[in-house]
């Protein structure tokens, strides 16, 4: 009987620590399965089909090596998608990371209504790309837009001028300050997260020490916060790298500001040429894993207080 | 198209015992679910929107049912005029449920204040007087083209190749349009000379429609758009919106040699491949292109807005013509009688979306001046040779 007992509680705390061990497993299971199936069965696929010949007007489907590749190089659009990307993400990468530091930074000590500025920064991260582009192309209206009344009404332009038009470098700046407008809360909430770990001690010891602000700011907070800044960094590659909404809306086709991203559209969906738009998705993502691997290198160091 | 009214469409299930459910899409969208589901073989709706531009690759690829066994081709030709841009090798892959044509629209008071007194009815008159318009401080840039490189600049630019007297495509589908003294090359130096000398405002260079310039033109800071549609609801009429009320009317389109066309770019409907229910696609199809469905849906008994902008039957355009529901009705009857035409005579080529991106993208650069017209004339044409060639 006793032993009986003893082995119904050996069996139930068998159980117990099984569910225990289990637990972790259960828990991220559904992300798991949702990683598998929406994201790597997918790459998987995607990386084979592009050595494919993968298209409704000339079946069936047939390896065809490098051609597809071979094929994108020689193309000028995506050709010039891919200067113009390199600079979207020149431009945007910059941008975000200064513009989430400052806003970070401003936001590291407590004062009343933080929690609101906060939550009312994140409403342009939460707005979808197209909404967000839409209202952007009333700002930089030629005609009525925002920006033009405000400029011109301080006497800093003396005609309304197209902002989006010829010059590419403007085009692809005007454009990327949309999308930084929309991104740059994430890098700051990231990097913001860095700084509330760098203890206070540190600036007060820097200030005894004599210190200025700006001083501690360059040796304590930065250096302490580039974990926050790596990461804010590499999701901002991420999303300059895959322009899709904002060049689309606000800038069409045109050669001026398109983005990869379009013309992995317009290949795969507008010329049904699905071999190739594999091939481009698979040159955008090695160059995503490229660059953001290089900005960890170069921006991340362990911080350890 | 919007929506139809409800009581339209219980109407419709009580006759016929079909319910329908509208589901409202993006173009971009729309294209994107016909191709993914088309490859996929999965179902995504029973009816959907069949662009005039995409009967070529639909018809090739056999994503749409052929609707000669469902609709009567014949009957419906009659009053359906721009039936025939749904039309490849016979085959009907859509009906035309929302008319749209390009024709040119001046405002009349302007042009009479510039001191022109005779219409243009060729392509050197209507320079000449857009040139006037400008000079005589009428209107700053007076002609409204919708230049962002967009699928709309590559309609224009077959408009302004037809006016001069021009196609961009022989039988064979062979460019016809890269020698300099042809009319495409010359339509193309046209419009990049009227960007330059300032007859189009700098601002159009990213204006995506013919909307925005309507508006523009509606505000009368424009004086002519040349490829403009025409719609029930003009927003030229509008007491709300327009400054220039009764002024603006259609100009046949001026053109060397006669006859002027007005190309035909109408919206259609057509029975996917994947659809479920075929036979009540058809049903709903042929109610929808009823004489007086499509009058109904143009605003002929309510006071609501139109569900189209122009009705594709005759005979609709007829009713609200008789019922002053529509302004120059008279005129647009005798366009859609006369001188409407498709962009592509028995259909688009299988490969017109790529030339249409490498047309707009290159049309868009020689206007904004970032390549010659020489040059983007050599890209458009380079591309038909070569997609002609990988899909012949």
């Amino acid at each position: 009987m006793v032993t009986l007992t003893r082995a119904a509680t050996t069996r139930r705390r068998t159980t117990i620590a099984g569910r225990d061990r289990a637990l972790p497993y259960i828990l991220v299971a559904p992300l798991v399965i949702f990683v598998i199936g929406l994201g790597l069965i997918p790459g998987i696929f995607t990386a084979v089909e592009a050595f494919f010949r993968v298209t409704p007007f000339h079946p069936p489907t047939q390896f065809n090596g490098i051609d597809n590749f071979i094929a994108l190089a020689r193309n000028s659009a995506v050709r010039v998608g891919a200067v113009n990307t390199l600079l979207y993400v020149v431009i945007g990468v910059a941008m975000a990371t200064v513009l989430g530091v400052a806003m970070a930074v401003t936001l590291q000590r407590p004062f009343r209504f933080r929690t609101a500025v906060i939550a009312a920064m994140i409403l342009p991260w939460a707005l979808p790309g197209v909404v967000e582009s839409v209202i952007w192309t009333w700002i930089y209206d030629p005609n009525s837009g925002v920006l033009n009344s405000v400029l011109h009404s301080l006497h800093l332009i003396d005609n309304y001028q197209v902002w989006i038009g010829n010059n590419r470098l403007v085009a692809i700046t005007f454009i990327e300050i949309v999308q930084v407008w929309q991104m740059a809360p994430l890098c700051a909430l990231l990097i913001f997260a860095a700084l509330q770990a760098i203890p206070n001690e540190l600036y007060e010891a820097a200030r005894m020490d004599g210190c200025n602000a700006w001083r501690a700011f360059w040796r304590i907070t930065l250096p302490l916060a580039r974990p926050g800044i790596a990461i804010a960094m590499v999701q901002a590659v991420v999303n300059t790298l895959n322009i899709f909404d904002q060049a689309y809306l606000l800038n069409g086709a045109s050669y001026t500001a398109t983005s990869l991203m379009e013309q992995t559209y317009f290949i795969t969906f507008q010329n049904l040429n699905f071999g190739q738009g594999y091939a481009l998705s698979l040159v955008v993502t090695l160059a995503t894993l490229v660059l953001s691997f290089l900005v960890v290198r170069l921006v991340y160091r362990k911080v350890e207080f | 198209m919007q929506e139809p009214p409800a009581a339209m469409l219980r109407a419709f299930t009580e006759q016929t015992g079909i319910k329908v459910t509208w589901i409202d899409l993006g173009w971009d969208d729309l294209q994107t679910k016909i191709s993914t589901s088309s490859v996929a073989h999965t179902y995504f709706a029973d009816v959907a929107n069949v662009d005039w531009s995409r009967v070529g690759s639909y018809a090739k690829l056999d994503w749409f049912y052929p609707l000669g066994s469902y609709v009567d081709t014949a009957a419906l030709k009659k009053d359906l005029p721009q039936l025939d841009s749904f039309l490849v090798n016979g085959k009907l892959i859509g009906v035309p449920y929302d008319a749209d044509l390009k024709v040119t629209t001046i405002n009349r008071k302007q042009f009479q204040a510039a001191g022109i007194t005779t219409l243009p009815t060729t392509m050197a008159q209507y320079t000449a007087d857009l040139r006037k318009l400008k000079a005589r401080k009428i209107s700053a840039h007076p002609l409204g083209i919708p230049l962002a490189a967009a699928e709309g600049l590559s309609t224009y630019w077959y408009q302004v190749t037809a006016a001069f007297g021009g196609r961009t495509f022989d039988k064979s589908f062979n460019p016809t349009f890269d020698s300099p003294d042809s009319a495409g090359y010359r339509a193309l130096q046209w419009m990049a000379d009227a960007y330059r000398e300032g007859l189009v405002s700098g601002a159009n260079i990213n204006m995506t429609d013919v909307e925005t310039a309507q508006s523009e033109m509606a505000k009368g800071s424009v004086a002519s758009i040349f490829s403009d549609s025409p719609q029930i609801q003009s927003v030229y009429n509008s007491k709300q919106y327009s400054t220039v009320l009764g002024q603006v009317s259609y100009l046949t389109t001026p053109s060397s040699p006669a006859p002027p066309p007005d190309l035909s770019t109408p919206d259609g409907a057509g029975i996917p491949r994947t659809a479920k229910h075929p036979q009540a696609a058809a049903k709903f199809i042929n109610w929808l292109v009823q004489p007086n469905i499509q009058a109904q849906l143009a605003g002929l008994n309510g006071t609501d807005a139109p569900q189209i902008s122009l009705p594709c039957s005759l005979s609709a355009v007829s009713e609200l013509v008789s019922h002053h529901r529509i302004a120059e009705g008279s005129t647009v009857i005798s366009m859609l009688k006369n001188t409407v035409r498709p962009v592509f005579p028995g259909g688009p080529p299988v490969w017109y979306p790529q030339f249409s991106n490498a047309a707009y993208t290159a049309i868009h650069a020689a206007v904004s001046g970032q390549v010659s017209v020489g040059s983007a004339i050599h890209t458009i044409a380079q591309t038909a040779r070569d997609q002609k060639a990988s899909t012949s």
